[in-house]
């Protein structure tokens, strides 16, 4: 046999990476944004469309899909290549491959800043683009497997494992997290209600980290770790036990996302089991890391690509050991809802995935453009800075958490709650909030540099577009001439769709054992007769709710605590939430929760405290919303949103939608009515009087008679 | 600690399954890992810094 001669693309591994940068600071820029109104809630520049609750969802979309998207794919599409001995697949699909993704990013920023979100995190974006997320993954998949067919390389090494979960997983999480029933070109509402939405909304939320945060990092530190040590793996057998490990365990994570909610205990203590068991698995790639630089230590100290990988591993593996600790019951109880989960979610962001990312970038553009790095120093400041960053972010963070936490937990001796007003409690953490956007700012400076460098980097250099290579091909019949070539991991590692398909049923094990019990058997989600469907005008307010994203910074459900309950009301059952198509349960408590705020104040409360929070609650940091007493409730959609919900199974009586519209109006007017005894002038068909409408049936169904505080509390 | 596995009102069952699962699993993977030949390891660890070169022909030695 003869070598053959081919070449490597370079291009599209030069194209993801320009875009990686680009995102990168787009998103960094609207996450510093985001933070800054934290603390001055002016800072969303007086309208709707760069107000928290918009962009918050614009920044995690951004850093994920865009810029660590974009990072997965300039590191795969490097690394596979190489490992492979072949070139991508397809010129065609790698091109439509990078501007469909990047299109998808683009429609991302357009319609998160409008509203336009399905409410679920880290999956916001609407049907329509869904889908196009489906098509462009499959083809990334389809060039890949392409390129994995016609290899020069027989065997797969554990990166191209890493790859293949990462494919096949995201492509079961996406689709299943986004069943939806559409009612009009960019609205929908999801297939699973309450509890059981809530589920799969936390299997795909937590995996969402598992397979693009962690695993396609992995195999890229599996790659590019050996290069720029220039020494192999500390150990290969380790990897393959991780791999698989992680694989399977991680997948049955989700549920710690959802610890005292009205989950079905055995599914909490399933979560809670299978986190604790995480840390080995995670554990097993941050050792294989650091311990391939054993030896290269000194390298370390000059090097600063490895410096980078360093601290990428350390930031690994001090946050995969947190979130297990994070989802032991006692632990979350202070700590969920809470800034300790920001700064945990930004130590692996920042640390793994950021700095990973920029070693992998210091080390490969120089490569591809045949040059030196532009500066040496600036790439070592950027290490500080951002170092410093991190520091400075997660620090002020944890404290931040700790000490919210506490608060709310916090009694007096006669036995009340030392802090009743929420506020008390978020107006004690802005210091620590200012200190977090500062380590925001220097974090994204250090990116900035990197910009600058990599790009003086490139003018310097030249693209090597087309970079040559030679392989022996592979025989068309293998011969196993070896005994040892019958095992079954050895046949694996040659059979790439076997490998594939394993790998699926591994990582649908998990999911399926959590959700089919969850979703079959009723006594999990026991209904509550008193529980009835919203009201035409409510299910408008609720839309209204998603749309100005207020479920990033309250939560609706109340855990079991004597704290919780003194200071909101009732505990949340999930016979409560069986009509809620999407669940709104929220992640984070910026501001109170909202399960039991129905019929808490009175409607001319509601309305003054959106029109300007401070009026109601001085020193307030939400924003105000006057738009929603300006704008006209779209109420065209209402018909096709009770039938939507009738084919969702809600119990509507037949024929409703056609009245439904004279229901709301009803309803709207009689608000609007109670507002002008209060000297509020507003029209009735205003977005405001739908949300207030809402507002004051979040959680009534089951509540017992408590007395409506006057609106002068 | 202990209360979160077996006060589940039934739902132990669950719980307790999936365990074994895993730990079945594991063990599999475990003991297949250690039969795997040296030579073999060597090579596979070795594909990324090797990656100018052909490995194809490791089998015949």
């Amino acid at each position: 046999m003869q070598l053959e001669k081919f070449t490597y693309d370079n291009k599209i591994v030069r194209n993801f990476g320009i875009a990686t940068i680009v995102w990168g600071i787009i998103g960094m820029t609207v996450g510093l944004l985001a933070a800054m109104q934290l603390f001055k809630p002016e800072m969303n520049m007086g309208n709707q469309y760069t107000t928290f609750g918009r962009i918050r969802p614009l920044h995690t979309n951004a850093v994920i899909f865009a810029f660590v998207g974009n990072a997965i794919f300039m590191g795969v599409y490097y690394s596979l290549q190489r490992l492979l001995k072949a070139r991508m697949f397809s010129d065609a699909l790698s091109k439509i491959h990078f501007w469909g993704w990047q299109l998808i990013i683009v429609s991302a920023v357009i319609t998160l800043p409008l509203g336009i979100t399905s409410s679920h995190e880290y999956a916001e974006l609407e049907w329509p683009i869904d889908i196009a997320i489906t098509l462009i993954w499959v083809v990334f998949g389809i060039n890949m497997f392409g390129t994995i067919f016609k290899r020069r390389e027989r065997h797969l090494y554990v990166a191209i494992w890493f790859y293949i979960a990462t494919f096949v997983t995201i492509a079961v999480l996406h689709i299943v997290n986004s069943f939806q029933l559409p009612i009009s070109f960019l609205k929908s509402y999801y297939v699973f209600a309450g509890v059981q939405d809530a589920l799969v909304q936390w299997w795909y939320g937590h995996n969402a980290v598992a397979f693009f945060l962690t695993t396609p990092y992995l195999g890229m530190m599996y790659y590019f770790l050996p290069k720029m040590a220039n020494r192999p793996v500390y150990s290969y057998k380790l990897s393959i036990l991780h791999f698989w490990s992680l694989i399977f365990i991680y997948i049955w994570a989700g549920p710690h996302h959802l610890l005292y909610t009205s989950l079905p205990g055995w599914a909490q203590s399933l979560g809670v089991a299978f986190s604790i068991m995480l840390i080995a698995p995670s554990w097993g790639g941050m050792i294989n890391g650091l311990l391939t630089l054993r030896g290269a230590w000194d390298k370390v100290r000059e090097d600063v690509i490895l410096k980078f990988m360093v601290v990428a591993l350390t930031g690994y593996g001090m946050a995969t050991f947190e979130g297990p600790m994070l989802s032991l019951k006692q632990i979350n109880a202070v700590a969920h809802f809470t800034d300790w989960i920001v700064a945990h979610v930004h130590v692996g962001a920042l640390a793994w995935n950021g700095f990973l990312t920029f070693a992998v970038m210091y080390w490969l553009i120089p490569r591809i453009y045949k040059t030196e790095l532009y500066s040496k120093k600036m790439a070592s400041f950027h290490f500080w800075i951002g170092t410093l960053g991190i520091l400075f972010y997660a620090v002020p963070m944890y404290w931040a958490g700790f000490t919210q936490g506490l608060m709310w937990k916090e009694f007096t001796e006669e036995g009340l709650l030392k802090y009743p007003n929420f506020l008390t409690t978020t107006l004690q953490i802005i210091p620590m909030h200012v200190l977090r956007a500062i380590g925001g700012a220097f974090y994204l400076t250090g990116v900035i540099v990197m910009a600058y460098n990599l790009g003086k980097t490139m003018l310097k250099g030249k693209l090597v577009e087309e970079e040559p290579a030679e392989a022996m091909p592979l025989p068309a019949t293998i011969e196993d001439t070896d005994p040892a070539d019958k095992k079954w991991h050895r046949v694996l590692e040659r059979k790439p769709m076997k490998f594939m398909v394993f790998s699926l049923i591994v990582i649908l094990i998990g999911g399926m054992i959590e959700m089919m019990p969850t979703f079959t058997i009723e006594s999990n989600v026991p209904t509550i007769a008193s529980v009835k469907p919203y009201s035409p005008l409510e299910l408008q307010g609720r839309d209204i709710y998603i749309k100005e994203g207020c479920v990033n910074c309250h939560t609706q459900t109340v855990r079991p605590f004597r704290s919780e309950t003194d200071r909101y009301g009732e505990y949340s059952k999930a016979g409560e939430y069986v009509y809620d198509h999407p669940f709104l349960w929220g992640s984070k408590r910026t501001g109170p929760d909202l399960h039991r705020v129905g019929g808490k104040y009175s409607n001319s409360w509601h309305f003054n405290h959106m029109v300007d929070p401070t009026t109601m609650s001085p020193g307030s940091i939400m924003p105000a919303y006057p738009w929603l007493v300006t704008q006209t409730l779209d109420i065209s959609t209402t018909a096709a949103k009770i039938k939507a919900m009738q084919t969702l199974g809600v119990p509507y009586r037949e024929g409703f939608a056609d009245v439904a519209n004279e229901n709301l109006k009803e309803q709207a007017d009689l608000i609007a009515k109670d507002l002008q005894q209060n000297n509020i002038k507003v029209n009735s068909d205003k977005e405001i009087i739908a949300l207030i409408a809402y507002l004051q049936r979040l959680g009534t169904d089951i509540r017992a008679n408590k007395t409506v505080i006057p609106s002068n509390q | 600690m202990f209360k979160q596995i077996n006060n589940l009102a039934g739902g132990e069952f669950y719980l307790i399954t999936s365990l074994l699962i895993f730990l079945v699993f594991f063990i599999t993977v475990t003991i297949f890992i250690m039969k795997l030949s040296k030579n073999h390891i060597s090579m596979m660890s070795n594909l990324p810094i090797e990656d100018q070169q052909t490995t194809t022909n490791y089998e015949e030695d």
